[in-house]
This record gives C-alpha cells, structure tokens and sequence, in this order.
C-alpha cells in the first residue's frame, strides 16, 4: 500500500498554499515590481512542491533556473523601464478574463476527479517496486543484463512499500536524459542559442547604424 | 497528498495564469502570468510520474533498466519545458524592450501599432 508521511503531506500543503497565494498577488497586484517579487516567491513554492513529489533534479532546476534567472530577468525588465510606476492597470476584459479562468479550472477539476487514475499499487513485480524506490543496479553484460535492486542481495528477502518513483531519482534522470532522450537534449542546446542570438538581434537599436557595419566594436 | 490533490493545485495556479493574461493590460505582467501557466503544467507532468505506473512496468516482460527509468519521463519532460520557458523568457523582454523604444509603452492596447 502506498502511503505517504504527515510530514510531506504538511509540507504538501504548505507549499501549495505559498505557490497559489504568491500567485493571486502576481496577477492582482498593481506595482509590477511588487508582482515581480511575488512570483519568485511563487516559484520557490513550486520548487518545494517538487522536493515533495520526489523530484529532486527538477526541484533543483526550477531554483536555478526560475527563481535565479527569469526572476532576476523580470526585475532588470521592470527596473529598465522607467513609466512602469505608473502600474499595471487591468484591462476591460477583466470580468471575462476571471470567467475563462473560473470555467478552465472548473473543467480541469471536473475531469480529475471523474478519471480512474491507476496506482503505483499495481506494479506487482517486487523487484521493480524495490529498484523503484530504493534504487537499483545494472548487473551482466551485453545480452544478459538485468538489474538488482540496492542493498538486497537475494531477492526472495524482498519486503517493500510501493512508495512511488525513486527515493535518489536523479542519477536515473540524468541517464534519461542523455540516453533515451539525448536527441531532444541536443535541440534543447540549439533552441537556447537560437533565443539568445534572436534576443541580442531583437535588443540592438535599430538607428544605431554605426553598430550594424563594425559589428558592435564601436570606435 | 494524492495525484487529485496535486493536479488540483496545477489546474488553479494555470487558472490563475489565465485570468493574469486576460486582465492585464501590462506586458510585463502578461508574460509573468504566462510563466505561472507553464509552472501549472510542469507540475501536472511531475504529479504523473510520481503517482501512475509506467506502462513497461505493469506487463509481464522482463525487468530492464530503461524500464524502470521510464517511470521518470515526466521528470525530464520537465526540464525540457523549463529550459524552453526560459528561453522564451528572454525572447519575450527583448520584444518588450524593441516595443517599448518605438513607442514608450509597454501597454497592450498599444501593441496593435506594431502591425504597421
């Protein structure tokens, strides 16, 4: 049976309630600074939520990546321009726009709770529930590979609990990575050179023509 | 904390996102709703892999090591969105910022001036 401590279900709780509630100021607050703010806090809060699903890896890189870089990216954006103190005025469609939001989540809620989700329980292999969440170990060679769950040397003293996916995921992850989906990680490089010479491009002032012909050495 | 919880929080922080991309008439905040929309679903993915068995788990076919590493797709499903949403990020401000020099806002109902 597949049971889950109070202590992540506490943490569960109180990551969401920081993630949605940073969240709601994001999108209400008028001094965008202040939103700014609010969402790198938004972010943290989704961060711990992925420590708690066992997502360790992707916990870490939302940190880095979120909380570090486009936060920081938000308040140079808001920093740069100046008649931002005017704030962020909401539009006319607001009423609509709390509407499709209400309806989307409505539908989203709707379909979760009115779906058969299948359970980690029904993985009935002791072998593959122990190496899922206790980690496990590629034991042979070339056609007689097979894996070994760790820290059981005979598999017959197998007692386990299907605690979900793996309690050290991230050497698996990164084996993922540049295994089964090394083409996709491949593209991913070439798609962040390509915004990042797109963004330089999209930055240089047009009117500066002197720029355009030295190739950025100005004299 | 089970998979409806989970997904329940995603689905309200991708409403939320929503909503801020409808009634805000800031660019900046526009494209900060739209972040928290790509969190919603990264954290539905993640929620998948950690509640659902891997389809190559459930047969009866013999154990191996890309099976087992199958039941972590949504984790690295989750970083190939990460590093696209970043990406997009940075190509967002730099519009903003080319809006912005040609017409000293950053409000949407200008943006119609770029069709031109």
């Amino acid at each position: 049976m597949m049971e889950v401590s109070t202590l992540t279900t506490v943490a569960f709780y109180l990551a969401s309630a920081m993630t949605l509630g940073f969240a709601a100021i994001v999108v209400t607050q008028r001094d965008v600074f202040r939103a700014a703010i609010a969402l790198a806090g938004s972010f943290l809060g989704v961060g711990i939520l992925y420590f708690v699903l066992s997502a360790e890896f992707v916990g870490v890189v939302q940190i880095l990546v979120y909380v570090g870089a486009i936060s920081v990216l938000m308040a140079f954006a808001v920093m740069f321009i100046q008649d931002i103190a005017s704030g962020s005025r909401p539009a006319q469609g607001r009423l609509i726009g709390a509407a499709v939001a209400v309806l989307i989540f409505a539908a989203l809620a709707f379909t979760v709770y009115n779906t058969t989700w299948s359970s980690m329980d029904e993985i009935t292999d002791p072998v593959a529930v122990a190496a899922l969440t206790e980690g496990f170990v590629e034991v042979g060679t070339g056609d007689d590979l097979t894996i070994a769950p760790l820290g059981f040397a005979d598999p017959d003293e197998l007692v386990v609990e299907n605690g979900g996916v793996l309690v050290d995921s991230t050497p698996a992850v990164g084996v993922l990575l540049i295994r089964e989906y090394m083409l996709a990680f491949e593209i991913i490089g070439l798609l962040l050179v390509a915004a990042l010479i797109g963004g330089l491009l999209m930055m240089r002032d047009p009117s500066n023509k002197d720029e355009i012909e030295t190739g950025g050495a100005s004299v | 904390m089970t998979i409806e919880n989970v997904l329940l929080v995603s689905a309200a922080l991708f409403a939320i996102g929503v909503y801020g991309v409808v009634s805000r008439r800031s660019l900046i905040t526009v494209i900060m709703s739209l972040e928290l929309m790509f969190n919603g679903v990264v954290i539905a993915a993640v929620a998948f892999s950690r509640f659902t068995p891997a389809a190559a788990l459930l047969g009866d076919d013999p154990l191996t090591a890309e099976a087992i590493r199958s039941a972590l797709t949504g984790h690295a499903f989750a970083i190939f969105v990460t590093a696209v949403a970043a990406g997009e990020a940075a190509l967002a401000f730099a519009l903003v910022f080319a809006m912005y020099r040609g017409t000293e806002s950053v409000e949407i109902t200008d943006a119609a001036e770029m069709k031109n």
